[in-house]
């Protein structure tokens, strides 16, 4: 009888501990997500070969076919590969 | 595509040919290019198929609608067609490491 406040303070303690790291974690989870790290891990990795690729380029008289391959033996290549025109960055 | 234009000079002077590539067609990349002062090509790859066979397509959620577009990504590829280098997504934004990573090995030779 005199137990029973003390019992409802288990509970509490017992529903909390339950409910607590599920939140935690989700908290936690989404801080990992927001600094400057890879999202995701990547495909290709350093050391394998670069796909290759023919594109077409706009110089504003002509569109231009542009390969990967056009630059083997020749040049290296920075690659950059961005979200949206007209975006920033 | 501004970071990149900005340390042209130093990546041309490494013999290295900067490409950008988004999947948007080449006709707005001309006029982002033109806007920007961008001089290196910027390719369309418009229909995502580059994109996808490189592993950098995603699904954005732009005000509840779905898009497919690019992670951001810089990959340095030496002229045997090797990647040496890559970054991305918000570590692409600086492309200083990359610029490092072409320039360097040019110094030490």
């Amino acid at each position: 009888m005199c137990n029973k406040p003390l019992q409802w303070v288990m509970m509490f303690l017992l529903a909390c501990s339950l409910l607590a790291p599920p939140v935690s974690q989700s908290a936690w989870a989404a801080d990992k997500k927001s600094p400057a790290k890879a999202e995701a891990p990547m495909k290709l990795k350093v050391g394998d070969m670069a796909p290759n690729f023919t594109l077409l380029a706009f110089d504003g008289h002509d569109l231009k076919k542009v390969s990967l391959s056009d630059f083997r033996g020749k040049k290296d290549v920075v690659l950059a590969f961005y979200v949206f025109a007209f975006t920033g960055g | 595509m501004k970071a990149f234009q900005s340390n042209l000079s130093k990546l041309e002077g490494a013999d290295t040919q900067v490409l950008g590539v988004s999947m948007d067609s080449p006709f707005s990349n001309f006029a982002f290019a033109q806007q920007n002062g961008v001089t290196f090509p910027l390719l369309g790859d418009f229909g995502g198929k580059v994109t996808r066979e490189y592993g950098l397509a995603k699904n954005y959620d732009i005000e509840g609608v779905s898009l497919e577009s690019a992670r951001r990504a810089t990959f340095l590829i030496d002229k045997s067609g090797k990647i040496t280098h890559e970054q991305v997504d918000n570590e692409a934004v600086d492309p200083t490491k990359t610029v490092d990573a072409c320039v360097r090995p040019k110094m030490k030779s």
